[in-house]
């Protein structure tokens, strides 16, 4: 059973398309919703969590329409954003209480103790959140986010500049959340984050969705083996049996094969004849960072940087 | 509303934690009430400390209402807003509680410059009197406090709105009836401290004191008090949507 639907969601500003025609179904699992900066992510969590109206299309949670009951909706779901905001000059437990009387629920207290207890914030509940780290402060927004038990979690970049150890207890936390039957919906712009830890992850580019599934079933797309090449200057790829382009990055180029020991020389040789010089050559397993490349393309921006765009982009999202 | 209360609670734990700025905020009205209130020499009354007390209160309410228009932008620039905004609380309870936290330390603040005000020579008032100067200082600050969280929201940034802040507090307060009765004003000033808001406060505090129940000045501040909520939840909701 699906917890969020999308059907051809689209969000223009101006006559910028941020979101384009997005249609998804979500369950109870993990989903992770990647895409470079400015790709449309944020934009699509915004209208989920009724933050914004879409242009047109339609979306719902829980069966509610996030247009027409938005209040039933926001009654189902959590919204933690990007930027960290919990306030500095109240205890973490009063932070987390605070949530618990806005949602309406009955003993908050109670509540927020076993909030603040699964998100293991316990003993440190009486601090001033000013002292909390990176780490703990997003943990304290989970918890605030958790405390009246939403069917539905939207998380906006969770892990965005947290170190390693930080970013894993995050992720650890997710996945036990969504083992209790809640609906995860994360952004992020971390591929391999995404492919240890989402049940299914779509690929948003340019406010479309490139590819969506497993992040097995999108690796096995790309078949067995990736072999990436270094190269100096530039190149054109070499038409090869067996042998697919995947894309280029910086000064890599990669390619997937069937077979990936027997393609190794062939392409050397392809590359050389072209009067390519090779700096070095790898032969691995692929990677979502593979299919992010095959689903988007060149990860430069393609078009030149649109100031105004981006004006009228950063003065809607304020 | 749901959420109201919680909201303001909220606001009052921040402010109180920083407890610098509870007391930085009295400073400035203090100081007018003795070294202008107790010194200057003045002819038309003989108690000029009796005459500037209502003014120096409005001051006081309106200093609070415009250095509170920042929180709810600030609410908004730090991504506050937003959580708030996707909770299933009524969203107008995030206004409005803002605006009642704004009134509500105002009056808190206007307390304590009442009680020194009593302390260094102001003539003591009936209870009832009393009741009826917070009635109308508590008109006043959701005037001034709604007003203000219209400009800063509209405004969406802080530089700018502190620019606002400092540019539209004094001339309001010299061009209105704090300083000297109408008078003695000039012409021109009387023109302008007529219309200007913080008069009707001020009005109708000093009729209280010489026992008239001031009907006009404060039906005017609740009409115009109701006039700018209704303005400023039209920007919150073009802001918020």
């Amino acid at each position: 059973m699906s917890i969020i639907e999308t059907n051809e969601l689209v969000k223009n500003y101006g006559d910028l398309c941020a979101v384009d025609h997005v249609t998804l179904s979500i369950g109870k699992e993990v989903f992770g919703l990647l895409g470079p900066n400015g790709s449309g992510k944020t934009t699509t969590v915004l209208m989920l969590t009724t933050l914004l109206c879409p242009t047109s299309g339609t979306a719902s949670i829980c069966g509610y329409d996030i247009q027409k009951q938005a209040e039933m909706v926001r009654s189902m779901i959590s919204y933690v954003p990007q930027d960290m905001a919990v306030d500095i000059k109240l205890t973490g437990r009063e932070n987390v209480i605070f949530f618990a009387k806005l949602y309406g629920i009955p003993s908050p207290k109670d509540k927020a103790d076993e909030a603040l207890a699964l998100m293991e914030l316990n003993e440190r509940a009486d601090d001033l959140t000013r002292t909390y780290s990176g780490g703990m402060r997003r943990r304290l927004e989970l918890a605030q986010a958790l405390v009246h038990e939403p069917s539905a979690l939207f998380l906006d970049e969770p892990t965005l500049g947290l170190d390693v150890a930080a970013r894993k207890k995050i992720w650890e936390h997710i996945g036990s959340l969504s083992r209790r039957g809640m609906s995860i919906f994360v952004t992020t712009h971390y591929m391999d984050e995404a492919d240890r830890f989402c049940d299914r992850v779509g690929i948003i580019n340019n406010g479309k969705i490139a590819a969506c599934g497993t992040p097995l079933e999108l690796k096995a797309k790309l078949m067995n083996d990736v072999i990436t090449v270094k190269i100096e200057g530039t190149c054109q790829p070499p038409d090869l049996e067996g042998v697919w382009y995947v894309g280029k990055h910086e000064d890599e180029i990669s390619f997937t094969a069937e077979n990936g020991k027997e393609a190794l020389p062939t392409i050397a040789e392809a590359l050389t004849r072209n009067n390519v010089k090779i700096r070095a050559m790898s032969l691995r397993e692929p990677t979502l960072d593979d299919v992010f490349l095959q689903a988007v393309g060149q990860q430069e921006e393609p078009y030149g940087f649109a100031d105004s765009k981006f004006r009228i982009m950063l003065r809607r999202r304020k | 509303m749901r959420g109201i209360t919680t909201f303001i609670q909220r606001d009052f734990l921040r402010w109180e934690r920083g407890r610098v700025a509870v007391f930085s905020a009295l400073v400035m009205p203090a100081a007018w009430l003795i070294f202008v209130g107790l010194a200057l020499p003045v002819k038309f009354t003989g108690n000029y400390l009796d005459f500037i007390t209502p003014g120096i209160l409005v001051m006081t309410m309106l200093s609070a209402g415009l250095s509170g228009g920042a929180l709810l932008m600030f609410d908004k620039i730090l991504g506050f807003l937003n959580k708030f905004l996707a909770l299933p609380t009524p969203r107008e309870s995030i206004l409005f509680g803002k605006i009642l936290f704004i009134t509500g330390r105002g009056l808190i603040q206007t307390t304590i410059i009442l009680i020194i005000a009593v302390i260094i020579g102001a003539s003591l008032l009936h209870p009832f009197q009393y009741f009826m100067i917070y009635l109308v200082l508590f008109a006043f600050g959701i005037l001034i406090s709604s007003f203000a969280t219209t400009i800063a929201l509209y405004l969406e940034d802080h530089d700018s709105y502190a620019a606002f802040n400092t540019m539209i507090s004094m001339p309001l307060f010299f061009t209105s009836s704090a300083l000297m009765p109408y008078n003695v004003m000039p012409s021109w000033l009387r023109t302008i401290a007529v219309l200007n808001p913080l008069s009707f406060a001020i009005d109708a505090i000093r009729d209280i004191g010489y026992g008239i129940i001031p009907l006009f000045p404060l039906a005017m501040l609740v009409g115009l008090a109701g006039f700018i909520i209704f303005l400023c939840s039209h920007v919150f909701r073009k802001v918020t949507i």
